[in-house]
């Protein structure tokens, strides 16, 4: 049986087939934003043709697929989502709207020049209910059925989609939320109805609240899309289990994630750090920095010791995000990026983007503002007659224009400003590296950047440089990144539960309880994605915090049975945890449990790479042709390369670039590749 | 002198940015103080060994934009007895601290290259205590400073990086939750730490000469843009006045600030020279904490596209007149508590209502008065002493010429830096039961661009008995300005509700609280900027239907008829409500109003 894994970008549609064999091959189509799931079929029909098999037959030949995709994130970012209501506890209906108080952190504090936020459900949407549970889980007021009654009948008038049912302390006790939503799925026929309890169970209402309006919000859409998906999936042939990619690094069956859309923001990303893992273990590399640069976002994620970072701390647009997330920081830097000169005379490049339409100048589609895809091609990084493998051609005078519009006032020649455009956004995304990680002490020199994305392989090792970086690892399957991570990853799903307790006063019974009712639900989930429970791998952890600090640290907790010899063990690693990331510990004070949490996970099936033939060190034989190209202030002829004649072994010096249907790669001076078994390439400096 | 490339300099400057906001966010995730770790209540940045201001990203301008006059201070302090691995931590306003209260303890580290004392950095923040007659700081009636609290002098608390355990002791053993106190001190100075390993790097990266010389030339861009956008403020005087409730101590009685704004060509003198005497209560502002809060407000005018670079370039051609004795630069052993409310927020208040006559195009309203109190009692789940603040009851910002005013931010010094609580962390935290926390309609200044709402927000108190100080509010009797025709913020109210009554408590006020007492507080919004009746209609009606505003409001104020139950606007009748008082009015409709 195959495993397909279905990457549906804003652009272009990934396919990734593992065969029976554990063989990759990739698909890449036009994504079609309008009607997603007929891309999605597309590319799996593109895949047919290559496997000489009809669309039926291939879908009854998989096994599993899985599927990620950007309709949460861009329902959210073009403000598409549904007609969203809120349901609150009563005098309290403001908190999503006051959002405690915050200013976007990405506007200067010195500027008051901005538009007042806009809730996803407007005021007059949003409605109180009387009712109240106490952090305790006392309900003192149980939730008055008529008032309900009357509000929605006020939903029904408004032709409400959507509903956000969000009540104070609901994690602690979520009675009446529960019973609020069984009475709006009742009576509001059709609409998506989303419970903060459900969706993030933890304290902090203003997060549970955000993260819950975002799910309603995006939620009928997404799971309209899922459904309509399935059917059309299922009429075409398709048998296997279906599982969607969540943006926490987990997966899920359609069925649950068409009611948590919210898990879906961010869920074609969340999937590559798994495949620069993969490739870590592969090569012998424990601490990692992928990035993938498309054509208007770069995102970066930092993998330390092979352990793939998660936060709660993401703001998607102007509206806070609280969920989970495997944390892939994203940064306004991809091809498209359009450069400008600032008020101070200083040259920026983005986070303005030409995006897909009209696209950069030299695409001919009437772009007229200059990107970091015309610089690129200036700078004779690209080639005008192989972009996407020559399906798109390149027009240089149209490129030179734009970059002219910058260079006049910096008084730059067109090829002058293009190796500024190219090395500013260079400079911007290393920026952001360094920003994802001294935001957790460490040093990018440690590390190996994992360089995906159809942009990536043109700027990683300009980056590496820039940042000291000694080595780029650029995986053969750079280009559908996030479809490989997919392939790459264990299916798995994760569990948790508040229980606020001073480590030494904690009910080690009830942590076991705890533990005990998520390990079964676990084990329940797993059966219902079609997996034996056997294969389960479990892991804990805590949200433990020093006594009356406000945020936690994330510290290990042992499986089985907990005695209280293991809460000394759990309070040491987080001691040592603290330290790492902040500076300092205080043994001194006290300590907190705040959440437990367990991951549950069934092993990935195993992967074959395919080996490409191997030959010497010599790689004359790819030589496709030369081109002059602009070095570090110079124009150099630099030998051109083809990607698919390249033989395992093969060592290329820069400068060269190695042109591949999907991407380019371009090694500067001063670094060296070497080609291995599975036609990564190694780029190390000298 | 080192020939920069564009992008060394940027990279430079940015750099210098991030490594203050990455000191922010150690706090920020570490601290235990509710005032640093969840309202952000500090600042930081990066000068130059000259006391040059490199870089100040972030924080609250009375905390940190007068930090040259201390960097000087200290340096005729302590000469050349500077080492790296020292820590010196001063809260006090005199004695070379030049710090706004006590409350505000800041540590600064020198930063040394290659031998070399090349910058300071400074992480400041409220302290969860700092000694004195109450807790929390704003204590209205102190007889001098030492009333309000142990008053530090720049000490060197960590010398050449070893700890001076007995000094510490001596202040640890002067606060209130030492242990929390502590736990805070030890969360700043790793974050200053943290700042020097990243300017060493940079150092070692780029040189010495490139970094200052990129350095030199980030700052003298900034002067330039800068003095651009003082020459477009047309030349003349320009006058702005705002007042505190009272002092604190002679009830009742309002204090004024007054700014007199001299531009000429490309320079501006901001003059409080007319405004009151310094008073007995706290309300008086030192000089260095003044000067932070007049900055900030003039640079609030400018261009917001050079808003991400200011720096000391910013300041020179800006001169803040304010002499000693006065409210506004108060001589020992004036009390000082309440300065970064009052009289803080009425500095700023009084630049921006100049500069807002001067500059129409770039007016802004006041923001919603700061109505924080401060509460202190027994929790009787855990018998412990308690005290709670937050910025939860403050209303919103004021309105700018172009847009509303931002919903839900907290009083005008703290400039969107700070944040609110969560209502569930409160309950948890303290035994406060919130019974409302919501907007209140009609709660905020009138304009074309309204001020952002007000807010309505009640607690009862299921502890045992205590006291609350109203130190930090400000906002009952005199009112923030509305600018060019738009309307002031309206006044604010906090009641105390026990049984059937309800008992109203001014700011400035300390008063017993019984079990199952409930705080009652209605925050105004910020002001409006602009006519009322020039406002789109659509927008009215907008607020309207979301009942921000009431239809009586709609009609009286904004002269837009309004459907009370579809919602509609009434062209008609609109048109005809705004032809007697707008003779501008023209055509529904369009967007020329």
């Amino acid at each position: 049986m195959k495993r397909v894994c279905i990457d549906v970008g804003g652009t272009f549609t990934d396919c990734l087939v593992m065969t029976e064999a554990g063989e990759l091959h990739a698909f890449k189509t036009p994504s079609t934003p309008t009607a997603p799931a007929t891309g999605f079929l597309n590319s799996l029909e593109k895949a047919a043709r290559f496997f000489n098999q009809s669309l039926k037959a291939l879908l009854a030949d998989v096994d599993i697929s899985v599927h990620g995709t950007t309709l949460a994130t861009n329902t959210l970012i073009t403000g598409r989502g549904a007609k969203t209501a809120m349901i609150t506890t009563k005098g309290f209906r403001d908190l999503v709207e006051i959002r405690r108080g915050i200013k976007d952190e990405r506007v200067s504090l010195y500027n008051f020049f901005i538009p007042p936020y806009e809730p996803l459900a407007p005021r007059y949407l949003r409605y109180g209910v009387e009712e109240r549970t106490l952090y305790t889980g006392e309900v003192t007021a149980p939730l008055n059925e008529n008032e309900l009654d009357e509000i929605i009948s006020q939903l029904k008038k408004e032709q409400i989609e959507s509903v956000a049912i969000c009540f104070l302390h609901s994690y602690a006790n979520p009675q009446n939320e529960k019973r609020a939503a069984e009475l709006c799925s009742q009576k509001l026929d059709g609409a998506y109805v989303s419970t903060s309890h459900a969706i993030l169970p933890v304290w902090g209402e203003f997060e549970r609240f955000s993260a819950t309006l975002i799910d309603a919000y995006v939620g009928r859409i997404v799971s309209g899309y899922f459904n309509s998906l399935e059917k059309q999936l299922r009429e075409s042939g398709l048998g296997g289990r279906l599982l969607i990619m969540l943006t926490n690094g987990l997966m899920q069956t359609v069925d649950y994630s068409a009611r948590s859309a919210v898990y879906l923001i961010g869920s074609g990303p969340a999937a590559a750090p798994s495949g620069a893992l993969y490739l870590g273990d592969l090569t012998g590399h424990k601490d990692l920095i992928t990035i993938d640069m498309g054509g208007t976002s770069f995102d970066v994620c930092v993998i330390r010791d092979r352990e793939i970072p998660t936060t709660t701390e993401r703001w998607e647009g102007d509206h806070r995000l609280a969920i989970k997330m495997v944390d892939v920081h994203s940064a306004g830097a991809g091809g498209g990026s359009i450069a400008w000169i600032d008020a101070l005379g200083l040259l920026r490049v983005g986070p303005q983007s030409a995006g897909a339409e009209p696209g950069p100048a030299c695409y001919g589609k009437g772009g007229t503002e200059p990107t970091v895809t015309d610089a690129d091609l200036l700078l004779g990084y690209l080639p005008a007659d192989y972009f996407l493998g020559g399906e798109i051609m390149l027009n240089e005078e149209l490129a030179r224009a734009a970059v002219e519009k910058v260079g006049k006032p910096l008084r730059m020649g067109a090829k002058e400003a293009a190796e500024a455009i190219f090395t500013t956004i260079n400079t911007v995304m290393a920026n952001s590296i360094t920003d994802v990680s001294t935001k957790r002490g460490f040093d990018v020199r440690d590390f190996v950047l994992v360089a995906g994305g159809g942009a990536g392989p043109v700027h990683a090792v300009f980056i590496a440089e820039h940042l000291d970086i000694p080595t780029v690892l650029i995986p053969s399957y750079s280009a559908v990144f996030s479809a490989f991570g997919m392939q790459a990853m264990d299916i798995g799903r994760d569990y948790a539960r508040t229980y606020v307790s001073r480590v030494d006063r904690v009910d080690i019974d009830r942590v076991n309880r705890l533990y005990d009712e998520m390990e079964r639900e676990a084990k329940k989930d797993v059966e219902s994605m079609g997996f034996p429970t056997t294969d389960i791998v479990l892991s804990r952890t805590a949200e433990m915090r020093y006594t009356r600090q406000f945020h936690q640290v994330e510290s290990e907790i042992p499986l089985g049975e907990l005695s209280q010899k293991d809460v000394t063990t759990i309070v040491d690693g987080f001691h040592k945890r603290h330290e790492e990331l902040y500076n300092f510990s205080m043994p001194w004070r006290g300590v907190e449990f705040i959440t437990f949490r367990l991951k549950a996970t069934v092993p990935r099936a195993a992967i074959t790479l395919m080996k490409i033939k191997s030959g010497s060190q010599n790689a004359s034989a790819a030589l496709k042709r030369k081109r002059t190209c602009r070095l570090s202030g110079r124009d150099v002829e630099v030998p051109v390369y083809d990607g698919a004649r390249l033989l395992s072994g093969n060592v290329i010096q820069g400068p060269a670039i190695i042109e591949e249907p999907a991407t380019t790669v371009v090694i500067p001076e001063r670094y060296v590749t070497r080609v291995d078994d599975y036609k990564n390439y190694l780029v190390h400096r000298q | 002198m080192a020939t920069i490339d564009p992008i060394t300099l940027a990279t430079i400057w940015h750099a210098m940015q991030t490594h203050c906001k990455e000191m922010r966010h150690g706090i920020d995730r570490t601290a235990q103080n509710y005032l640093m770790a969840q309202l952000h209540d500090i600042s930081v940045g990066i000068w130059d060994a000259a006391g040059r201001t490199i870089a100040m990203p972030v924080g609250l301008p009375v905390q940190f934009l007068g930090t040259a006059f201390a960097i000087r201070d200290l340096l005729k302090k302590f000469g050349n007895d500077f080492a790296p691995g020292d820590v010196i931590l001063t809260n006090d306003p005199y004695h070379g601290g030049n710090n706004c209260h006590l409350p505000d303890w800041g540590f600064f580290r020198p930063v040394f290259y290659k031998g070399k004392l090349m910058f300071f950095t400074l992480a400041r923040g409220h302290q969860e205590d700092t000694g004195g007659s109450y807790p929390g700081g704003y204590f209205p009636n102190g007889f001098d400073i030492h009333a309000e609290g142990i008053c530090i002098p720049p000490v060197k608390l960590i010398k050449a990086g070893v700890e001076n355990q007995e000094l510490m002791e001596v202040i640890w053993n002067n606060v209130r939750w030492p242990e929390g106190v502590k736990q805070d001190n030890y969360s700043m100075i790793a974050a200053t730490k943290k700042c020097e390993q990243r300017l060493i790097a940079l150092l070692d990266k780029y040189g010495e000469e490139t970094v200052m010389a990129c350095l030199d030339e980030m700052i003298s861009r900034t002067e330039q843009a800068v003095r651009a956008e003082i020459r477009k403020i047309p030349d003349g005087v320009y006058c702005g006045e705002a007042a505190t409730d009272d002092d604190g101590t002679e009830l009742d009685v309002p204090v004024w600030v007054r700014c007199e704004a001299t531009v000429k060509g490309d320079e501006m003198t901001l003059d409080f020279s007319k405004s009151d005497a310094q008073r007995k209560g706290f309300i008086n502002s030192v000089y260095a904490a003044t000067y932070g809060n007049a900055i900030a407000a003039a640079i609030l005018t400018f261009d917001p596209s050079i808003a991400d670079y200011h720096n000391e370039g910013s300041m020179k051609p800006i001169h803040v007149i304010a002499p000693e004795g006065l409210v506004v630069n108060a001589q020992y052993p004036c009390t000082v508590g309440a300065s970064p409310v009052a009289v803080g927020i009425q500095v700023m208040e009084a630049v921006l209502e100049a500069l807002s006559k001067a500059r129409p195009e770039r007016a802004m309203a006041a923001w919603a008065k700061h109505r924080g109190h401060y509460v202190f009692g027994i929790d009787p789940r855990t018998r412990e002493r308690y005290v709670q603040t937050s910025f939860d009851y403050d209303g919103s910002g004021g309105g700018v010429a172009g847009y509303d005013g931002y919903q839900g931010i907290s009083a005008l010094t703290s400039m969107g830096a700070v944040t609110r609580g969560n209502v569930e962390e409160m309950e948890i935290r303290i035994p406060w039961r919130m019974l409302k926390y919501e907007f209140a309609p009609d709660l905020m200044g009138a304009g074309k661009w309204r001020g952002g709402p007000g807010v309505h927000w009640e607690a009862i108190n299921e502890g045992l008995e205590g006291d609350i100080a109203t130190g930090s509010s400000d906002g009952d009797e005199v009112l923030g300005f509305g600018a060019i025709g738009g309307q002031t913020c309206p006044p604010c109210r906090t009641y105390i509700r026990r049984g059937e009554q309800e008992i109203r408590v001014k700011p400035h006020r300390l008063v017993h609280i019984e079990p199952k007492d409930t705080i009652v507080k209605l925050s105004s919004g910020g002001g409006g900027v602009g006519r009322p009746e020039e406002r789109d209609p659509e927008m009215v009606r907008r607020d309207a239907r979301n009942g921000l505003i009431s239809i009586q409001s709609a009609r009286e104020i904004y002269k837009v008829a309004i459907n009370p139950v579809s919602f509609d606007i009434d062209f008609e009748q609109t048109k005809e409500l705004r032809s007697k008082t707008a003779p501008k009015w023209t055509d529904l409709g369009k967007e020329n109003f």
